[in-house]
């Protein structure tokens, strides 16, 4: 292959397009986490919770026949599956890495029990109707910019909506400041009048509901149709995304970006270029994402002081 | 605004301990109260009851005559409390006013408007002296700095009552005089403050009255004019102090003729931040010798300690034992060639809480012993064991976890270790830290016991009168240098104060020496 | 006011306080799939029969239950040296995955013809049991350096690096290593490399011998020597271990570098042992339950083996009940992991003294023997 294959304009408009499509469950996700993280609750949990929110806007999609319904129903379940984990994290004060780690099992075991059961009824059909790209009238059309930008599905300019929301609330209300005093300095948070106990559950919630989307997304607007696979770590690189982008959602937006454009380059060669392994590809994001984390590059990231430190004032 | 408060038999207890026994304390507006007691006395529980930090097991606080709930530290903002911790409770990576309006609700709705507060904060500043930059980031400030955002965040809450856990532990006198200068004016407006202190000489410089607690039970409060250092010391302690232990000179000659067994030649270390913490620190310390250093907390002592055992990076410089450079070995090699150590931090450095009595007696010593790749289990609980009796470590079940041990226990146990093993110098941090007075005396021999038997011993501590009871010289750090060494026999308190702020050794001496004002006293008692 | 759990001023931690709340969680967890047996209209005691009486009281069922238990095992093992040396390597997937990868290449190279050519076992298997632990060993290394060295978060990066040991997996059993036919998986392997079976009349093969043996290594190595002790202070507390003289780094990378290694051998068990071939998901969530495995043996090693014999029971015995029951086996995916979650739950209650008294008689004054006013 030249490099002028690689160049050419279609070749760049069909990965752009994937990237920015692939980057946004991802990207959802990573926008919870933030907060749980800023709040000092590194919830892993959120793989499995994608996979509930998954499931739960499959099933909400054949029940109810309303898309958005769904969404929300995916969201609702995201929020419900983490109170259990916060009530972990925060009032059992276990361990933030065994019981995210063990409540992905759970959620698998959920999960799968839960659809083996619903595909016992032959009247739950295999795909689902989906979010389709919206068209905005010349906007689509400018060449390059059109199709990439403005060919999406409604749910990515929620997620892109979302990213400035998360910004404001974090950095710009009473509210973002107590949840990151929660994080930095439970003991200092306290002092003054912050419930970290409340804090650390909203963040956590928060993640949850996130997650549950994050879910919604996958089913609703990439695949389809539900599979016991369809997470497959990306709740894990969404944990990645998170320190990769700081802790700040407008960063994170740009790593999840930089994440969907690996993905997509896998589908894009396949498209365009000759025969490269595609499960090589497939581990690009793994390994982008790994090297971004792992302390080689760039300074350490500083990340929330009290992150991963249950919190226990006597 | 708050007339009386009234905390009537406070009852409050930890696991083994007896934190509050039906504690009573009155304060009314306008008034500055010391709270005064030693380490572990139950001043500092008392008072995170009344913020509603911890709950209490028994007993009633009364505002205004009114029965009031402290749940929360919330609960006690609301009734114009607060309180300012020995350990700040800032966001270090927070701007000053991000601190200050934190927990608040300052802005149309549940919006953040940091410009109007920042005003207001800037404002607050002005008005009382503190001269604080809103946008300023906490974790560039100095200490003193630092502790002023902890007041302006009360000021800005309006407290009426501001409860300051040991504000001075960390500040220079400097930095103290004018925190003093700003607590004095505050009564002026009808605010009253809290000093919980073990330091008599503050109390008799800033207080109106004095509550003394001892043993978690409050043993009296006086008015300062009707009362005397030797009284308040006498319900402090309980008995008169008589820790002025015998110390046999040493022979000059003897050992200052031979090469210092540690030699510290012009030792420069960095901090975390790259600042520079020693700026060129060079001390001899020679076999039967104490040498002490004096200094308040964070002039480079502790990065001292830890960069003779090269726990710490190096810049440049020097570390000699017994003539030989031992400066870039390892820290294993550090100990295997006769370095022991004694960290300020028991618990958290010293020893492995969650590891047994035994498991500790070994910590550092971990291949000694041991016979090829296995442990020697029974030899490592035999030694644990003598070293237990020796020291008189209580409880002396080896097998228990060493967490459990009270603080003047783990602390002989540690020291036992550290002194047990035929090592030619040793390091001593801070060693009685927050130990009762028994537990005083018997690190205190058994100092005194290993410079008896010629070790070289390099002893740190903030309390002047254990260097001048232990050592044979003190050196004074200031800012990360050396700014002076006087011979502790005919040392002046008063000049190992000045030194210790960091000014010249002069010939004239102020009525308030700085900074080493807990020594004097002490010392003016024994 | 009568209060059924009063708060302890100490945590309970004596032996029987810490067996009393595992199997108070083990039982919890039992109560909540019991109604969810019931919920798929089966008779929770019929069930629980069918889940424990194949794997455990027959003799074909407990050969099963043997090869299920030996790479939950090892894998438990990697979990207790790594965690308990302060390192919480979460990556046995992708450990799992390269010690198959290495013993089925190490034995297809054996076979006639191959690159080695036929071996005699008694040399095949120590090699390729030093193999498959090395280069699990150094798999999980690479991420102990990036910890010990840049910082990384090894929680993390262990978690992502399993996705690039099973893409990898995908690419060799699709292309260099795939055999021809239509399935993506190797040839079968020789039958001189396969691992004895030791059971006649069963599957079970000499995979749980090498669990055994591990387990021991790995209790002498924390228990015995000053390696481990090394390794435990490291665990419980850096600061401590770097003054003790501990070279905090290299004993994370150790760490890392066990825990690697024999969730490496987790692999080769299952590859010589059970499956005889590589292929696609070959690994099917062990690198997962094996921590759970570990958690609920409290990081003993020695636990560690009946409760591995339990998960993998389960794990036979949920394909009985899915048969006989018409229970999806999925639902021992949240028995066991429910398990664990209580057991962390019910670390609240070593704070709390459980009186049923209090409900028919005053609480004993506890406060009160100073002084009243």
């Amino acid at each position: 292959m030249s490099a002028g294959h690689l160049l050419s304009a279609a070749f760049l408009v069909t990965w752009l397009s994937a990237s920015l499509r692939l980057a946004g469950p991802v990207l959802l996700a990573a926008l919870g986490e933030t907060f749980a993280e800023q709040s000092g609750v590194l919830n892993i949990g959120i793989e499995g919770t994608i996979l509930l929110g998954a499931l739960a806007s499959f099933l909400g999609s054949y029940y109810t026949g309303s898309i958005w319904l769904s969404v929300l129903i995916a969201v609702i379940a995201g929020i419900a599956a983490n109170v259990l984990l916060a009530w972990m994290y925060v009032t059992v004060r276990a361990s933030q890495v065994v019981a995210g780690l063990v409540f992905n099992i759970l959620a698998l075991g959920v999960a799968s029990a839960i659809y083996r059961k619903a595909l016992e009824n032959p009247a739950v059909p295999e795909s689902i109707p989906m979010f389709q790209p919206l068209h905005f009238p010349l906007l689509s059309r400018i060449p390059w910019i059109g199709p990439v930008l403005f060919g999406q599905t409604i749910l990515f300019y929620l997620t892109i909506a979302l990213v400035l929301a998360a910004q404001f609330i974090l950095f710009r209300t009473n509210f973002g400041l107590a949840l990151r005093a929660a994080g930095e300095n439970p003991a200092a948070a306290d002092s003054a009048g912050v419930s970290v106990t409340r804090m650390r559950y909203a963040g956590t919630l928060i993640s949850g509901g996130a997650a549950g989307m994050a879910g919604a997304y996958l089913v609703l607007a990439q695949i389809g149709l539900f599979r016991e696979s369809v997470v497959s770590g990306q709740g894990f690189i969404a944990l990645g995304i998170v320190i990769f982008g700081r802790w700040n959602p407008l960063k994170a937006a740009l790593a999840a970006f930089v994440f969907g454009a690996c993905d997509a380059l896998q589908l894009s060669l396949q498209i365009f270029g000759p025969k490269v392994p595609p499960q090589l590809l497939l581990a690009l994001p793994y390994i982008v994402t790994i090297l971004a984390i792992s302390g080689l590059f760039g300074g350490k990231a500083v990340q929330p002081a009290a992150l991963l430190t249950p919190y226990e004032k006597d | 605004m708050i007339r009386t408060l009234e905390m009537r038999n406070i009852v409050k207890r930890f696991p083994g301990v007896l934190a509050n026994d039906h504690a009573n304390l009155t304060l009314r507006a306008g008034e500055i109260h010391a709270l005064l007691g030693e380490n572990g006395a139950g001043k500092s529980t008392l008072m995170q009851i009344l913020y509603g930090f911890h709950s209490m097991d028994a007993g009633e606080i009364l505002l205004d005559g009114r029965r009031v709930h402290l749940n929360s530290p919330k609960d006690a903002i609301a009734l114009g409390i607060g309180m300012v911790y020995q350990e700040f409770m800032l966001l270090r990576p927070f701007s000053v006013v991000e601190n200050t309006v934190l927990g608040l609700r300052e802005g149309p709705g549940p919006l953040l408007d940091l410009s109007k507060a920042s005003a207001k904060l800037k404002e607050l500043s002005d008005r009382h002296g503190l001269a604080l930059d809103p946008a300023a980031k906490v974790e560039n400030l100095p200490i003193g700095v630092q502790q002023r955002v902890e007041i302006v965040k009360l000021l800005y809450r309006d407290a009426r009552l501001l409860i300051l856990d040991e504000p001075t532990a960390v500040l220079t006198p400097q930095e103290k005089d004018r925190l003093f200068s700003v607590l004095r004016a505050l009564p002026a407006d009808g605010r009253t403050v809290i000093i919980v202190t073990h330091k008599l000489a503050e109390v008799m410089d800033i207080a109106d009255l004095v509550t003394v607690m001892r043993d978690g039970k409050v043993m009296a409060t006086r008015s300062i004019h009707e009362t005397s250092p030797q009284e308040l010391t006498q319900l402090m302690v309980g008995r008169d102090v008589n820790l002025r232990i015998v110390k046999t000179s040493q022979a000059p000659g003897d050992s200052v003729l031979q090469l210092p067994v540690l030699q510290i030649k012009d030792l420069h270390v960095a901090g975390e931040d790259d600042r520079e913490k020693l700026a060129g620190v060079s001390l001899d310390i020679h076999a039967g010798e104490i040498l002490g250093i004096a200094g308040v907390d964070g002039n480079g002592q502790s990065e001292l300690a830890e960069a003779v055992m090269h726990l710490r990076d190096i810049r440049s410089g020097r570390v000699l034992l017994n003539g030989a450079d031992i400066t870039n070995r390892s820290v294993a090699r550090h100990r295997a060639l006769g370095i022991s150590y004694v960290p300020a931090d028991r618990r958290h450095v010293g020893s492995v809480t969650e590891m047994s009595v035994a498991d500790n007696a070994i910590l550092g010593l971990q291949q000694k012993f041991s016979s090829g790749v296995f442990r020697n289990i029974r030899h490592a609980r035999e030694s644990a064991q003598n070293l237990v009796s020796r020291f008189a470590v209580r409880p002396a079940g080896i097998d228990a976890p060493a967490g459990k041990l009270s603080g003047g226990n783990l602390q002989k146990l540690i020291l036992g270790r550290e002194i047990i093993r035929a090592s030619a110098a040793l390091i001593v941090e801070q060693p009685t830290r927050g130990l009762d007075i028994s537990a005083v005396e018997a690190v205190w021999q058994e100092l005194l016991r290993a410079r008896q038997e010629g070790k070289a011993i390099l002893l740190i501590s903030t309390e002047l009168e254990e260097l001048l009871n232990l050592a044979d010289r003190v050196a004074v750090m200031f800012a990360g240098r050396v700014v002076g060494i006087v011979d502790a026999a005919n040392a002046s308190v008063e000049e190992i104060g000045r030194m210790m702020a960091g000014l010249p050794a002069a010939a004239s001496i102020p009525s308030h020496p700085p900074g080493a004002i807990s020594g004097t006293q002490r010392a003016e008692i024994v | 006011m009568p209060k059924l759990f009063e708060r302890r001023l100490a945590p309970a931690d004596s032996p029987l306080a810490i067996l009393a709340r595992t199997f108070a969680a083990l039982i919890a967890a039992m109560l909540v799939t019991a109604f969810l047996f019931r919920s798929y209209g089966a008779n929770p005691w019929q069930a629980y029969f069918a889940l424990f009486h194949e794997p455990f009281a027959t003799l074909r069922g407990f050969g099963y239950t043997l090869v299920r238990a030996s790479p939950l095992a090892l894998v438990a093992l990697g979990t207790v040296v790594s965690w308990r040396s302060g390192f919480a390597y979460l990556g046995f997937e992708g450990s799992f995955i390269v010690g198959a990868v290495v013993s089925s290449w190490l034995a297809l190279s054996t076979a006639p013809r191959a690159a080695f050519g036929p071996m005699p076992f008694l040399l095949f298997l120590p090699l390729a049991i030093l193999l498959g632990f090395f280069a699990g060993g150094i798999w999980a290394g690479m991420v102990g350096i990036l910890r010990a060295r840049w910082g990384g978060n090894e929680v993390l990066i262990s978690l992502m690096s399993n996705y690039v040991a099973i893409f990898l997996l995908q690419y060799l059993v699709s292309g260099p290593m795939r055999a021809p036919g239509s399935n993506p998986e190797t040839p079968l392997l020789p039958r001189a490399t396969w691992l004895p079976f030791i059971l006649p009349g069963t599957r079970a093969h000499a995979g749980i011998l090498i669990a055994l043996i591990a387990a021991a290594l790995v209790w002498m190595l924390l228990q015995k020597m000053p390696l481990g002790y090394e390794l435990i202070v490291t665990g419980f507390n850096p600061f401590a271990a770097r003054y003790a003289g501990i070279d905090v780094r290299r004993r994370t990378i150790l760490a890392a570098f066990f825990a690697g290694g024999l969730g490496a051998l987790a692999g080769v068990v299952e590859v010589l042992g059970s499956q005889h071939r590589l292929m696609e998901g070959i690994s099917g969530g062990v690198g997962f339950l094996g921590i759970v495995v570990a958690l609920l043996a409290r990081m003993n090693p020695i636990a560690i083996i009946p409760t591995a014999l339990l998960y993998g029971g389960m794990s036979v015995g949920a394909d009985a009940m899915q048969r006989r029951a018409n229970i999806p086996s999925s639902v021992t995916l949240i028995l066991e992991s429910l398990a664990v979650l209580f057991l962390l739950a019910v670390d609240l209650l070593r704070y709390y003294r459980f009186r049923p008294s209090s409900l028919w008689r005053q609480p004993p004054e506890t406060i009160t023997h100073g002084v009243p006013e």
